[in-house]
């Protein structure tokens, strides 16, 4: 494997310490990074599999959400930025932000009702009833849905998630 | 393109006001922003290359460049050295990707209990033991292994108790310079204890400003589904026992909708109240029955030990009568509390765990509580040699007597539960891991020790060897017995409810007992760093008096008199604290009212949208009808802004309606931020897309 260490210089360290929340150093960025690495040296991109565990349900939302052109496949700086989000010390707005993102099925920065939907049936494994889908969506919609348009913005989501201390240690990730 | 220039005015703005911050809020700035980290090293050169520029203009003298960036350096190097220190790091990943939060957090508890019991392990070693090695007495006692578990006999002549430590002043060379043992006492445990309190209060402070809750249960469903899934779980097994969980949780909260409101009859909820008094009594008279026990069984092991035992073996046994009959009654009646609670019907689970916890807190409480009533008013007016030795044996033998359980529990709890749950009774299942058991009794072991501390200078080394044990043998047990947990534990709000109770029955009971010794109790005669002297506290006393000879310290003894030891000083204190807290409470009662009438004016904004938008939409209808009726001439009207709150029935311009396709449709992938600004209700359509 060579000598970890010269693989970036050290102005490279420097932007990758300052920019995410100095969850990384020399000795754990590397190891990680190798892989990703050596496919940027080559041109290539890297797909998500490695990172996440395989039975997160939301592995795949994860990779659209981080990569570049939303195809699920992340260079070096994709994946960094993957970490830092869902390190322990990326403030509450940023993670918001992003779980916002993932749980946006169709892109359209609002979670209306068929994300809801799917993020329902991600999370029970399909097994609910299509009418007892629905009906929790709507529960879910008419509870945290504050200026009433049908479907939560980002605003409603981050004012929900104010009210769910537990959201910071559970959108989270350990390396 | 006409689109891309107000994205680089906009990115043109951003440089420039990162450019003028400080370094230290350039980087949170930049870290905070929610783009990829691709445009956040462009921005971050962009603002290098303009503070480069602005240095030139200013001349040379502006060089916070270099200096600031080696010093940055520095300090995340040495970061990553402390970072490699970290201990357990991979066990608790571990256990934290199958178990989830919720049972990492007694782990993350126990860890941070442990740095307590590793300070004052350190402090008082080094300021108190050390010295002591230096004037000791030779130890005539022999040593029998059963001393390791009684605490008493060759001990008793060690470095382990306060009744060992010299009064003199030691001092190794003659006329050189000397070491007070009996102010290096004093204040050794005592600046523990400050600096304790301030950890704690500040751990407690920054825990209920992050977690603290409004009291409504606001928006509890929508958050359980988006908020609750734990990303830390990487075990196949584990995922889908969550998503289980979360089904079943769903099902449940259905056939709550479902079914309508059960109105309970008179007499049911009658029968309802009947029965929750009915266990609170009789879980209130089995604490009290348990303090009684307690009481009469050390008084009356007192009488023996000063009557004299006819062998040693007798004497030994007696001993450990106590410290058994305790952790037994710690152990065994949570088991009827918590059978208690599945006789009363609870509401929701919530309600269960919590009364649960609030019973097993007062039973511990109080057992804690006759036993420093026994020893400070039953012990230290005894005729006994050295009372604070004996005291110092006491705490000993029940922390030595309740790890000792603890790890018994672990064993029957778990490891014997799974057997039976595997091979004699299947449909038991594989035991969970109780967190809240658990969590207390850590909280009862740590309470002890710092009770102990001024009777027993090394007694947090041997709680902190018992903590690392415990981790140990918690994890190995957790890791091949227990399943993942089935219910929902709200980890943030319960570890700040087990901070606060770390705080405040714990710790300030203990700050109130050690008050007590050092003020108001006499010390023995013949034993310890204070002898003679009519109160611990004596000490320091003397020193201030010794201190007013000379002249280059009577600013010392102008803060004692004043400061310290005046009444009125304390009386001001109190009273400006209670006037800030009044007026915070007042500014806290004032932002509630505010955030009740912005939410309403939130919900007002929606509503004023929803109405425009299906007047719009009607008026636009009504045009389409009417230009196709004229054969579609198109034409496109000046631009004038579209003001909601005026005049609905003003002609309406054809782009308003692109405008509104796009709010839907497109995605906002260049400005994510500007999400709220469509979701308001000023619809100005001048400034197309931001």
């Amino acid at each position: 494997m060579g000598n970890k260490q010269t693989i970036f210089t050290q102005e490279q360290l420097d932007a990758y310490q300052e920019l995410p929340k100095r969850c990384f150093n020399k000795n754990n960025l590397a190891p990680l990074a190798l892989p990703a690495v050596k496919a940027m040296l080559v041109g290539m991109t890297l797909p998500c599999s490695c990172a996440v565990s395989q039975d997160n349900p939301f592995r795949q939302r994860i990779a659209e959400v981080f990569s570049e052109h939303g195809d699920g496949n992340m260079t070096l700086d994709d994946f960094l930025d993957m970490f830092s989000v869902l390190s322990e010390m990326a403030p509450r707005d940023l993670k918001a932000y992003y779980a916002f993102k993932i749980y946006d099925f169709n892109n359209d920065d609002y979670i209306c009702k068929s994300d809801l939907a799917k993020t329902v049936n991600k999370l029970t494994r399909n097994e609910l009833t299509p009418e007892e889908v629905s009906l929790v969506c709507e529960k879910v919609i008419y509870e945290a849905d504050v200026d009433n348009d049908g479907k939560l913005s980002l605003a409603d989501f981050q004012h929900m998630i104010v009210r769910a201390p537990d959201f910071l240690s559970t959108f989270h990730i350990r390396i | 393109m006409p689109e891309a220039d107000p994205v680089c005015r906009e990115e043109e703005d951003l440089v420039g006001s990162l450019a003028s911050m400080s370094s230290n809020e350039r980087i949170k700035a930049i870290q905070k922003m929610p783009k990829t980290m691709r445009k956040k090293r462009e921005i971050r050169n962009k603002v290098l290359k303009e503070r480069t520029k602005k240095s030139r203009h200013r001349g040379a003298q502006w060089t916070q460049g270099a200096p600031g960036v080696s010093f940055r350096r520095f300090g995340n190097a040495l970061s990553e050295f402390f970072q490699q220190l970290r201990p357990w790091h991979k066990s608790l990943k571990i256990i934290g990707a199958e178990f989830g939060t919720s049972v990492l957090s007694y782990f993350v508890f126990l860890k941070w209990l442990l740095n307590f019991n590793i300070f004052s392990f350190l402090i008082n070693f080094g300021f108190i033991t050390i010295p002591q090695f230096l004037a000791a007495e030779p130890n005539n006692l022999s040593f029998t292994g059963l001393e390791l578990l009684t605490g008493a006999g060759y001990f008793q002549q060690t470095v382990l108790y306060y009744g060992f430590y010299t009064n003199a002043t030691i001092s190794k060379v003659e006329n050189g310079p000397s070491y007070n043992m009996q102010l290096a006492y004093i204040f050794t445990v005592g600046i523990y204890f400050v600096i304790c309190f301030l950890i704690l209060l500040f751990s407690m402070a920054r825990f209920f400003s992050s977690n603290f809750r409004l009291t409504k249960a606001f928006s509890v469903n929508a958050s359980k589904l988006l908020c609750t899934w734990d990303f830390n779980i990487t075990n196949e097994e584990a995922v889908k026992l969550q998503q289980k969980n979360l089904l079943t949780q769903i099902k449940e909260d259905l056939t709550e909708v479902n079914k309508e409101v059960v109105n309970f009859s008179v007499m049911e909820r009658f029968v309802h109240i009947a029965t929750h008094l009915l266990a609170w009594v009789v879980s209130l008279a089995t604490a009290v029955a348990a303090c009684a026990g307690v009481y009469f069984l050390s008084i009356n092991n007192l009488k023996l030990f000063m009557k004299g035992y006819s062998n040693d073996l007798q004497r030994q046994s007696a001993m450990l009568v106590l410290p058994v009959i305790v952790s037994l009654l710690n152990t065994l009646v949570p088991f009827l509390f918590s059978w208690l609670g599945h006789l009363e019907k609870f509401q929701t689970p919530g309600q269960h765990i919590y009364v649960t916890i609030v019973r097993n807190i007062i039973l511990k409480i109080s057992i804690v509580g006759i036993l420093c009533y026994y020893w400070l008013n039953i012990v230290a007016t005894s005729e006994s040699q050295c009372w604070e030795t004996l005291v110092g044996q006491d705490i000993y033998r029940l922390v030595l007597v309740d790890f000792i359980f603890c790890l018994l529990g672990s064993f029957f709890g778990e490891f014997l539960r799974r057997i039976i749950g595997t091979t004699v009774c299947v449909s038991l299942g594989l035991p969970e891991f109780d967190i809240g058991r658990n969590v207390l009794d850590l909280i009862y072991a740590q309470t002890l020790t710092w009770i102990g501390i001024l009777f027993s200078p090394l007694l947090p080394g041997i709680q902190m060897i018992a903590f690392l044990i415990v981790f140990f043998v918690k994890k190995v047990s957790l890791m091949r017995n227990c399943q993942p947990p089935r219910e929902v534990w709200r980890t943030a709000q319960m570890t700040t409810s087990f901070i606060f109770l770390l705080f405040c029955p714990s710790f300030l009971g203990v700050l109130s007992v050690t008050g007590v010794t050092v003020w108001r109790l006499k010390p023995s005669e013949e034993c310890g760093p204070f002898r003679g002297l009519p109160s611990m506290y004596a000490a320091v006393d003397e020193w201030i008096q010794t201190l007013e000879r000379y002249t280059v310290s009577k600013w010392v003894v102008w803060i004692y008199h004043n400061l310290i030891a005046s009444e009125l000083f304390f009386f001001i204190i109190s009273t400006v604290v209670l006037i800030v807290t009044y007026l915070y409470w007042q500014i806290i009662q004032a932002r509630k009212t505010m955030i009740k009438l912005l939410h309403n004016q939130i919900i007002n904004a929606g509503q004023d949208k929803k109405f425009l938008l299906q007047k719009l939409q009607r008026e636009q209808r009504a045009k389409r009808r009417s230009s196709s009726a004229l054969g579609g001439r198109g034409q496109q009207r000046s631009s004038s802004s579209y003001h909601p709150s005026m005049q609905p029935a003003q002609e309406v311009p054809g782009y308003p309606e692109r405008a509104f396709d796009r709010n839907q449709n497109t995605s906002h992938n260049e400005h994510p931020f500007s999400v709220e600004i469509s979701s308001s209700s000023d619809f100005s359509p001048g400034k197309q897309l931001r």
